[in-house]
This record gives C-alpha cells, structure tokens and sequence, in this order.
C-alpha cells in the first residue's frame, strides 16, 4: 500500500506552510514594502514605539489591508475545506461538495435580492450596503440548507440521497431565479453580481470579518469531536447506528456546520469554488480518510491555499486584482480532472 | 510698519501662498471614471494621470498607463502603490470599505456624478478645475462646450422644422450577440433625443426585446453600439447575428450608424459633441450640414 | 439476552413476520433458515432495533430496544450485514478498530482487541492493506473481524446478530469463519446468524429457526428441525436427511 504521512509530521508540515503562506500574505502586495519597513510596522501595529518616515503607510497598509485580508483568507479558506470535509462525510462520497446542500446557490440568490432589490431602492446605502450584502447572502445559504434539510427528512429520518435530489434541484431554482434578477438588471448592478459570483477578499475590514472567525473557530472546535463518528458513518448510516452513534443527529449537525460555515464564508467574501471539493482530497491522498487527521489537517491545508491563490489573484494583474474564484477554479478544476484520471486507491 | 515692508510682506504672502497652494494641488491622479479621465486630458493634465479603469480608453494614450481594474471592484494596496494623490471617479466606484482604506491612507476620494446632464457637467468641470488649479480653464471649456451643444440644437430645430423626426432605436450588444435596446432614463436616450431623433424604446433602462417586438417599432433609423468589434466587422456582427434586422426599413433604407460604446456610459465627455454632430447628420440627411 | 414476544412485523396490508417468540440464548448458536422472502432479514432488523415491531415487542436484558441507549447497547449488540459499502481507502486494521467505537478502553487494549480479532477472522495477514484494494470475501471477513472487535472476547449477555457471514467465502473460509463464531459462542456470546446452506446451518447450530412466508415453522434442534417433509414443504425440494459420518449432525442431500 502507498505509504501514507503520519500525522504528527503531517501537522508541522501543513503548520509551517500556513505560517508561510501568512508570512507572505502579510510582506507581499502591489505596494512594495522593504521587509524592514514590514517588520517594523508589525511592530508599530502590537504598540512597539517605533518611528522612521514612510512607517505610517507601511503601518496602514499592514494593519488595515494586509491583516485583515490574510485573516479572512484563512478563515474562509479553511472553514470551506472543512465544510467539505463535512459534505463528503454526510454523502459518503469522496465527490461531494459543500455547494450539494444548496448552501451555495441560496447565498447566491440572497446576495443577488440584496443586490438587485438594493438598485431598485436606488443603490445599496453606502455605510450599510456591504453588511445588508452579507446578510442576505448569508440567509439565502441558511434557508435554502434548511429546505433541503426538510425535504429529507421523513418519519424522523433523514435520507441522504433525497437531500442531494433536493439539493440539485433547488440549486437549479436558486439558479433560474438569480438569471431572472440578472435580466431584470441593469448594467451596472450586473457587473456587481458578476464580480460577487467570482468572490474575492477584497475590502476586508475587522468588522465585517468578525462573525466569520467566530464561526470558523467554533466550527472548527466542533467538528473534530466528532471525527470518530465521521468514520463510522462512513461504514453506512445503519452500521454507524448498529455502533451506537446517534446518526440522525450527526446528519443534522454536519448540515448545520455546513450551512454556517459556509453561508458565513459566501457572505463574506463571495463565492469560492472547490477548496471544498478538492482540499479533503489532497489531505486524504497525503495522509488517509481518518476525520481525526483529516479534519484539523483540512483547516490548516484550506487555510494555507486559499492565501496563496489569493496572493496570485492580488499580484498577476496589479495593481488591478483577479476575483479569487477564478483562481481556485483554474488551480483547482485541472487538479481535480487529474485526481479522477488517476483513479482510485 | 513702514507701507513698502507691508507692501513686500504682502506680495511674498500671495506667491507663497500660490506657490504652497500648487504644493497641495494633486500631481498624481487615479482616475476610476472613463469620461473623467477623458476630461482631465482634455482640460490638458494627462500627464498628472498615473492609473487609470478599465472604462477609461480616451485617449488612445491613457491604455498605456497602470489599470486599476474594474471601477466597481479597485484594490486599496494596488491603488497606493502608485502612490496617488488624489482618486477620482463616479459614484459607481467601489466598493465602498476599499475607498475608506484608501481615505484612511491620506490619498482623498472626489466623487462625482455620472448623471448625463448639462449642469452636472459643469459642476464636474468646476470640481476638477479646482483641483486642478485651473477653474478658469475649465469654465472655458465648459462654456465652449456648452456653445457646441447650443449651436447643435439650433441645427437640430432647423432641421425638425421642415423634416419629421425620425424614430429611432439604440441597440448595445457584444460582438453583434445579444443586443439590449436603451430606453428612457439612460444616456443613450439623451444622446438619441439632443441629436434630434425620437426614441420609440419606452422602457426604461437596457432590456431585450423580442424579434417581433422589433420588428413591430420599426425604427426609420437603427444605432449601434457594440462593445467588442469596431466598424464593418461590428455592423456585420449584427447583421449575422440578429438577421431579422435586415427586415427592418431601417436596413433597407441603409440607415444603420455606428456609435461608440463608450460614449454611453459615465457622464457626458469632450467627444459628445462630435458624435452627436454626425448623428443629427444621419438623422436628417436631407438637412444642410453646418459648417 | 435478546428476546421476542409475539413479534409481529407488517408492511402495509402484507403480513412480512407473525407470532415470532424466541431467545438468543448466551453460550447458543440460533441459526435462522428459510427460503427467499421468508422474513429472515426482516426479523435480523427488528432484533437490531432498524425495524419497529408493528406488534409483540423486542428485549434487551428486559429493556425494550428501543429504550436502550446508542453506545451502551452497542457494547452488547453488534450486527454484521449482508453487504458493507466503504468508498474510502481506510487500512484493514483502521476498519476492524471502528468496532471499538461503542467502548472506552483505551488504544492498548484496543490495538490487542484488533489484533485478536483480525487473527479470529483468518485476515491477520491483510493488516497494513487498503480496504480497498481487497477482493469481496476479504472485505467479509474484515468486517465479520469488526464485529467481532466490537464485542469481544464475547462473554455472557452479549449478542451477535449475523446476515449471511458466508455468502462471498470460499469453503474454506465458510467453516473457519463460522468456527470463529462458534468459539465466540463457546465463550458466553449469543449469536444468531441467517444462513443459506443447509449444512452449514446443521453442523454449527444449537438450534434452528425455520421460517415459511413469516411463520415460525420450527424452533428447535437441528436433529428435529431439519426433516425432509418439513424441507419438502418449506423449500420445495425433495431431500435425504442423513447423519454426518463422523460428527453426527444432519447432512442435508438433495434428490
């Protein structure tokens, strides 16, 4: 058999290249900052009196765009690698992807009521649009998820395989009706959707990156309790419940984490495509299907990767910026269709 | 104190306040607004321009400078790292935490309006005069303007006096695919109206129509604006694209004009004029031509 | 122990079980026979809890199932099914530890459980493979491994329910994987196990349920359970019924 990465090597690995990928989040970007002026603002920022001309900027740049940005990146990045993680476990399919359960497509269909919807009210007001953005994207992922929830469930249990039934056709009503608002736009809220749909970090700020990190830490705190379960699951829901877990509720939290995390990730920084799908797979080719390596090892892997495709998408086309989804999808896309040709193992 | 020490001190207070005055006009502009940056090169300061939008592709010059990408999506760290001193554009710049960190960097946002309308280009004109230096140029410009416009009406009433206005229709697509027909409410209807043509679209905003649709208004003349091909390949284009345009008696009577895209959107700019000359002329053929 | 009491299970108007009262006995080996659609797997379900009876009831230790708790009736009631879908390349050891979930042990213990119970299984030898990568009576027998695990060493007032543990085997591995079960027995275990031979059945049982279209049709010893005019009617083959040469129990011909 292929020799798999033990664990504990495998966590200073995806450690030391999460402390990469902040490291160069934090030093580099379109305004070139000498590494000493970056150090010394880092200093600046945790109260260090430090003083020299051009420290201020440096000083900005660091504490206003740079840190928040990269905080976001690795909350976004690893609570969608753990949602997926969370969705393959749920479907017990290697295949799956957090978007099944429609989290995806209903923040999509809420952030384009809040777009559009705003533009009929004459433009989202400007100190409440991105919020009132964020919110409804994150509504529309919550409710669609609790749709399909409902839709699965009968006589107190959930089917699996109904939800991805109602999973795919609500994703294709949520779809539609986006395309609807997309005719009824005009070109400018057009454009504004368009970008919203390719996702990026852009214009990260504290306050909007709190609720996220509090989800992504909680989520991340939750899910790995649970890891044993998550293997048993995937023996088959009867033989987990024949091993005493409660798997109706293990279903129920596994959507609710999904839903969460990734409603909160949509609405934060728009959509992100297949860090879910293929960041558990990575991990699982490196190190096997075990939850309780594979969970927190997701979080550091997401985390680490969706920064470095966020350093390609702010420094290919500087100083304008690539939506970050364009990114994921062309690393990620031909990086899947490999993982396929290969095979099993 | 003696008058002549006063009379000194008062001159060097007025070139020193002159001179401290240009020290703060901006030197270094971004400009996120494609007919804004077509008027800073027309009241004469391209050269301050060191980045500018996707949007921003007159003149031919400025798709040499820096682009900061799409108005609505800028990058705060990619903006300041070309170390502006001041970012212009409309009120569809965005988003809107980009521009506070770009606020917060000591770089100041003027905003302006995009509405297309006489009184909201002179103000456009006066704001950027004055952080140009130069109000009086741009009142000059504005009033030269503003004469070209009022001469085109005259022409445009002579030429309704004794010809009927024509119905028209704006058609805005991509590679001929797809065209959307401006109605009320967008530049495209104002350019259409100032020209003296009669936009049968009622509509408001961009939408599609219908072939039947279409083909039911009829319009006596067809405009074109096509934002991927230029010319014969565009008028092509369309004509591939959508055939039942060639029923229309627009078509046969080879009335099918071409208009730049770019015209359309962002407030009015410096090239208005000229355009809307050669519209009135393909409205109203038969109209002398003003020299 | 696992019992029933008037057992009824009915699936719309259709009756699938009536009137089915038995003990799995500690120390015992219950085998259920009967031919297709008879209600094996039904009733296989409604002892594990995945079917609710529609009337009669099912006791653990004098509890209804249905009152006892996930992970406590777990360490005295494991179920090995007919067929295990595992899409994920787990190693055999890792599978088989998965039967140690319901316990508290700590991962010593558990690594000799696994160990033990991979050797009782006949696949010791797979251990450090990919679940994966093996052939369908391996993966049998790793999940037969994993039940074991879970209950092990199986001792009094525990319960092993069995569907069919032999349907993918090979001979040889027909009579070492039911040896591994009989000593499960010999140790205290209960086990009731659903079996399609015949002679299987006869040789490893204490006793034999024989089910026709729902009915219990006998509940008793091989010896008086296995009769050709009961076979006759039930199967519909016409058999002889003769004692094994050197072991004595019934071995089953057909005509």
């Amino acid at each position: 058999m292929r020799t798999l990465v033990k664990p504990r090597p495998l966590f200073i690995g995806l450690s030391a290249l999460c402390l990469i990928a902040i490291w160069l989040s934090l030093a580099l970007g379109p305004v070139s900052l000498p590494l000493l002026d970056t150090l010394r603002a880092a200093l600046r920022l945790i109260g260090v009196p430090i003083n020299g001309d051009g420290l201020e900027q440096a000083e900005l740049i660091l504490g206003q765009i740079r840190l928040p940005r990269t905080l976001l990146g690795l909350a976004v990045g690893g609570v969608l690698a753990l949602s997926g993680v969370a969705m393959q476990g749920l479907f017990r399919n290697p295949l799956a992807d957090p978007g099944l359960v429609g989290v995806s497509s209903g923040a999509s269909l809420g952030a384009a009521i809040a777009i559009v919807g705003g533009s009929a009210f004459g433009g989202l007001p400007d100190a409440f649009g991105p919020y009132l953005l964020s919110i409804c994207a994150f509504l529309g992922g919550l409710g669609v998820t609790a749709l399909v929830y409902r839709l699965g469930r009968r006589n107190g249990q959930t089917s699996v395989a109904v939800m991805l039934l109602a999973g795919i056709a609500l994703t294709a009503l949520a779809g539609s009706t986006v395309g609807l608002f997309t005719y009824l736009a005009d070109d400018a809220t057009l454009r504004t959707l368009t970008f919203w749909n390719l996702g990026s970090l852009n214009g990260a700020s504290y306050a909007r990156l709190w609720p996220l990190l509090f989800v992504t830490v909680a989520v991340s705190l939750w899910l790995p309790r649970r890891a044993s379960a998550l293997n048993a699951l995937l023996l088959g829901e009867s033989e987990a419940n024949h091993l005493g877990i409660n798997v109706e509720g293990l279903k129920r939290e596994l959507v609710f984490c999904t839903a969460l995390g990734v409603g909160a990730a949509v609405a934060a920084a728009g959509m992100i495509g297949f860090v879910g799908l293929v960041v558990p797979h990575l991990v699982r080719l490196l190190a096997g299907p075990d939850h309780r390596v594979l969970l927190p090892a997701s979080v550091l892997a997401g985390a680490a990767l969706l920064l470095f495709a966020d350093l390609i998408a702010r420094l290919a086309l500087a100083p304008a910026e690539m939506p970050i989804g364009i990114v994921t999808a062309f690393l990620g896309a031909p990086f899947f269709l490999y993982l396929l040709l290969r095979g099993r193992h | 104190m003696r008058l002549s020490t006063r009379l000194i001190m008062l001159c060097a207070g007025f070139m020193i306040s002159h001179v401290s005055l240009a020290d703060e006009l901006p030197q270094r502009w971004v400009s996120a607004g494609g007919a804004l940056s077509e008027w800073v090169s027309a009241l004469g300061a391209e050269s301050k321009l060191v980045g500018v939008d996707t949007t921003s592709q007159h003149p031919e010059s400025l798709k040499s400078l820096p682009s900061i990408g799409y108005q609505r999506q800028l990058s705060a760290e990619g903006i300041l790292s070309l170390k502006p001193d001041v970012l212009i554009g409309t009120e569809e710049m965005g988003p809107p935490p980009v521009l506070a960190q770009i606020r917060n960097a000591g770089v100041p946002v003027e905003m302006f309006s995009a509405e297309a309308d006489l009184p909201t280009l002179e103000g456009t004109l006066a704001h950027l005069g004055r952080l140009l230096g130069d109000e009086a140029k741009a009142a000059q410009v504005f009033k030269a303007y503003q004469q070209q416009l009022e001469a085109l009406q005259q022409q445009v009433k002579q030429a309704q006096a004794q010809h009927t206005s024509p119905g028209v229709l704006l058609l805005l697509g991509h590679a001929g695919g797809k065209p959307l027909v401006a109605g009320k409410d967008t530049a495209a209807d104002w350019l259409l109206t100032q020209a003296g043509g009669h936009n049968l679209a009622t509509h408001t905003g961009y939408k599609t129509f219908s072939v039947e649709a279409l083909a039911g208004l009829n319009p006596d003349v067809l405009v074109f604006a096509d934002r991927s091909l230029t010319g014969d390949e565009a008028r092509k284009a369309l004509m591939k694209e959508n055939p039942i345009l060639a029923s229309l008696k627009a078509a046969k009577d080879g009335r099918i004009y071409e208009l730049d895209p770019t015209l359309l959107v962002g407030g009015l700019g410096p090239r208005l004029p000229d355009s809307l000359k050669q519209l009135t002329a393909e409205f109203y053929p038969a109209a002398p031509a003003n020299p | 122990m696992l019992r029933t009491e008037n057992l009824q299970i009915r699936r719309g108007p259709k009756r699938v079980l009536t009137d089915i009262t038995l003990e799995v006995r500690p120390g015992e080996v219950l085998g259920v026979l009967g031919p297709n659609g008879a209600g094996k797997s039904t009733l296989l379900a409604a002892l594990c809890g995945e079917l609710a009876p529609t009337e009669g009831q099912v006791l653990l230790d004098e509890d209804a199932l249905s009152q006892w708790k996930g992970a406590e009736r777990a360490q005295r009631l494991a179920v090995l099914p007919q067929t295990s879908t595992l899409d994920f390349a787990f190693r055999v050891e890792e599978v088989v530890g998965m039967g140690r979930l319901p316990h508290q042990t700590g991962t010593v213990r558990d690594a000799e459980i696994i160990c033990a119970a991979l050797e009782a299984a006949d696949v010791g030898h797979l251990a450090g493979r990919s679940y994966l990568a093996l052939s369908g009576g391996e993966r049998q027998r790793v999940h037969l491994a994993r039940v074991l695990a879970q209950l092990w060493p199986g001792q009094n007032g525990q319960t092993l329910l069995l569907d069919e543990p032999t349907s993918m085997l090979d001979p040889l591995h027909q009579h070492t994987t039911l040896k591994a079960i009989r000593a499960f027995a010999d140790r205290g275990a209960a086990v009731l196990i659903i079996l399609h031979d015949l002679n299987l059945a006869a040789r490893y049982c204490d006793r034999l349920l024989l089910l026709e279209d729902g009915y219990p049709r006998a509940l008793d010893s091989p010896q008086v359970v296995l009769q050709p005019q009961s076979l006759k009617d039930v199967f519909g083959l016409d058999v002889l019924v003769q004692p094994h040469p050197e072991l004595g129990h019934p071995v089953i011909i057909a005509r």
